[in-house]
């Protein structure tokens, strides 16, 4: 399964719409092209659109309008297909409380149709990898979030899916636990061949973990490429400046100005994008004196995708 | 089929897990039977023409009946928490067909409620109630209780499907089964109701399953189940007809919550 895996996409959306009640558009057109044993990251804030695209690659919504595919099936024609290829970890918990760790693991699997002895040996070998062992045969009540998460993480990768969707997969954990959930996801990567599509709102987890990110809001894809590509389009230095005064007239004057690659300005903020950030401050806060804008803070800073976040949406990115 | 029978699985070691889910499934028919059936038998005991015992006898049926819709109730709640819960995106997105998630609850809540009615049947016989012993009509009677049961958990489920509020759903449903209970020949006899009540009694699921258990599971049951002038084939055949209805409108509600 993961050999062929190398040779086909892992995702292939063409124009997925979704639109709720008539006039609700949760999702307004996007196209993904996913190649196999990537990691992807789809970035952007609550709301952005993020669960509604997972839910219809996963055939859990069907699409309004538009085509999927997925490990090579058809979201909606081959939906059992897909069902069968893929892993996935929702945004909520989705565990039963009354059941115990290895119970949920179990009819998980049993679902699938795996043998009892194909089902005892996954289990072994997965609570091992979440380090869940010592745990497995208490209910899932008396877990904490951190604990929920990795057994969740581990359902989905019992039937070793081709492709795995992980929604937040490290929403409302303690760092620790997210740093640990990001290098099992690397390893299912790197050793087993998978592709792995992730939504976060957490920039450095997008940055540190994906291949590949793609910044979404309002149900669109706003821009896509690996994360140093979309750092570096930002210049070497990002100058962040806030202040207030004619704005307007201060980012004309820097628009002008050969030396910036980018400007962007919103929620009272400036960014300037730079090829060298300390040659051009001096040239920065001289055009905002003559234009009436008074600068209260000014920092020079490589950038991020935070940044980049910023520059696509207008908005700054929240946690 | 594999599916439903792994999700009834999961909902029956769910509930023998719960020792108070259990206790109360289990004592709840037994204080029925014992505190009402004992408590009524005996302020109408000496005018009954069947004697002391006779009212246990004639509610049994009754008390099953009710003890099916209970648990069908219980079923529907299910339903309703592993949807606000989620926990049914991890069936939606396993590839198994989307009705055998509605056949896995709607056959645990049948399995319980068979559970529950042998219970009220030995309690029954305990109490002293005139049941027959024959198999045949035992298994007779479970047979159309869990048509029934299949039924109310369709009615049950079609709620839940169709709600996203706990508090909501407990409201209609109890609604729903007040009438259900009580405009019945589950307590009294069809031939002492004003006649307004016996036309909402006969168009009622309810009465068909008691008779038909009374038909059944008692001794001389067709003296007694004649007198409502209903034949047995006609308590099978609404209670088939029950429970089609029952699932179907279950299906259709919950296809609809999937969109």
């Amino acid at each position: 399964m993961v050999e062929s895996s190398n040779k086909r996409l892992a995702i292939k959306a063409e124009g997925l719409v979704k639109r709720f009640d008539e006039n609700i558009l949760a999702v307004n057109g996007i196209d993904l092209t996913i190649e196999a044993n990537t990691i992807f990251a789809l970035l952007g804030p609550n709301g952005a659109g993020k669960t509604t695209t997972i839910n219809m690659l996963t055939t859990l919504l069907a699409p309004t309008e538009g085509s999927a595919s997925v490990a090579g099936f058809d979201v909606i024609k081959q939906a059992n297909e897909v069902r069968n290829a893929i892993g996935v970890t929702f945004q909520e918990t989705t565990l039963d409380d009354e059941l115990t760790g290895r119970q949920a693991l179990d009819f998980h699997a049993r679902l699938y149709g795996m043998s009892k002895d194909q089902r005892t040996a996954k289990i072994r070998e997965l609570l091992a990898l979440v380090e869940l062992e010592e745990a497995a045969d208490r209910t899932i009540s008396t877990y904490s979030g951190g604990m929920k998460r990795r057994l969740e993480l581990i359902r989905g990768l019992m039937t070793d899916p081709e492709v795995l969707f992980l929604d937040e997969p490290t929403l409302g954990l303690d760092p620790q636990s997210r740093a640990r959930i990001g290098d099992y996801i690397v390893e299912l990567k790197e050793k087993h061949g998978m592709s792995v599509l992730l939504t976060t709102h957490y920039m450095d987890e997008a940055e540190k973990l994906s291949d590949r990110v793609a910044i979404i809001d309002h149900g669109k894809i706003l821009t896509e490429g690996t994360p140093s590509e979309l750092v570096e389009q930002m210049g070497a230095d990002v100058i962040t400046i806030i202040g207030h005064g004619n704005r307007e007239e201060f980012v004309s004057k820097i628009n002008d100005l050969p030396c910036c690659e980018t400007v962007t300005s919103g929620n009272g903020l400036v960014q300037i994008g730079v090829d060298s950030g300390s040659k051009h401050l001096v040239e920065v806060i001289s055009q905002a004196n003559q234009s009436d804008f008074v600068v209260d803070d000014i920092s020079v800073a490589k950038p991020s995708l935070g940044d980049v976040f910023l520059k696509f949406t207008g908005r700054q990115f929240r946690d | 089929m594999s599916a439903a029978i792994t999700l009834w699985n999961k909902h029956m070691v769910k509930s023998l897990r719960n020792s108070m889910e259990m206790s109360s499934m289990l004592i709840q028919p037994v204080l029925w039977v014992v505190l009402f059936g004992v408590g009524m038998g005996s302020l109408l005991g000496p005018n009954m023409p069947g004697g002391q015992d006779f009212y246990i006898t004639f509610m049994l049926p009754g008390i099953i009946a009710l003890t099916a819709s209970g648990g069908a109730i219980g079923g529907g709640s299910t339903w309703l928490n592993e949807r606000l819960q989620g926990i049914v995106k991890e069936y939606l997105a396993a590839p198994i067909p989307r009705l055998s998630i509605l056949m896995g609850n709607a056959l645990s809540t049948v399995s319980k409620g068979l559970v529950q009615s042998l219970v009220i049947l030995i309690v029954g016989l305990i109490v002293g109630a005139n049941m027959t012993t024959n198999p045949l009509g035992w298994l007779g009677a479970l047979l159309l209780v869990s048509a029934f049961t299949l039924g109310f958990a369709g009615i049950a489920l079609a709620m839940a499907s169709s709600t996203d509020n706990t508090g909501a759903y407990h409201a209609m449903i109890m609604l729903l089964n007040l009438p259900l209970l009580f405009l019945s020949n589950a307590l009294y006899p069809l031939e002492t109701m004003p006649t307004w009540m016996r036309i909402g009694a006969l168009i009622n699921p309810t009465t068909y399953v008691v008779t038909g258990l009374r038909y059944l599971l008692i001794v001389n049951g067709t003296e007694l189940a004649r007198v409502e002038a209903i034949p047995l084939w006609l308590c099978f055949l609404v209670i088939a007809i029950f429970a089609i209805l029952g699932m179907w409108l279950a299906s259709r509600r919950f296809k609809k919550s999937l969109n």
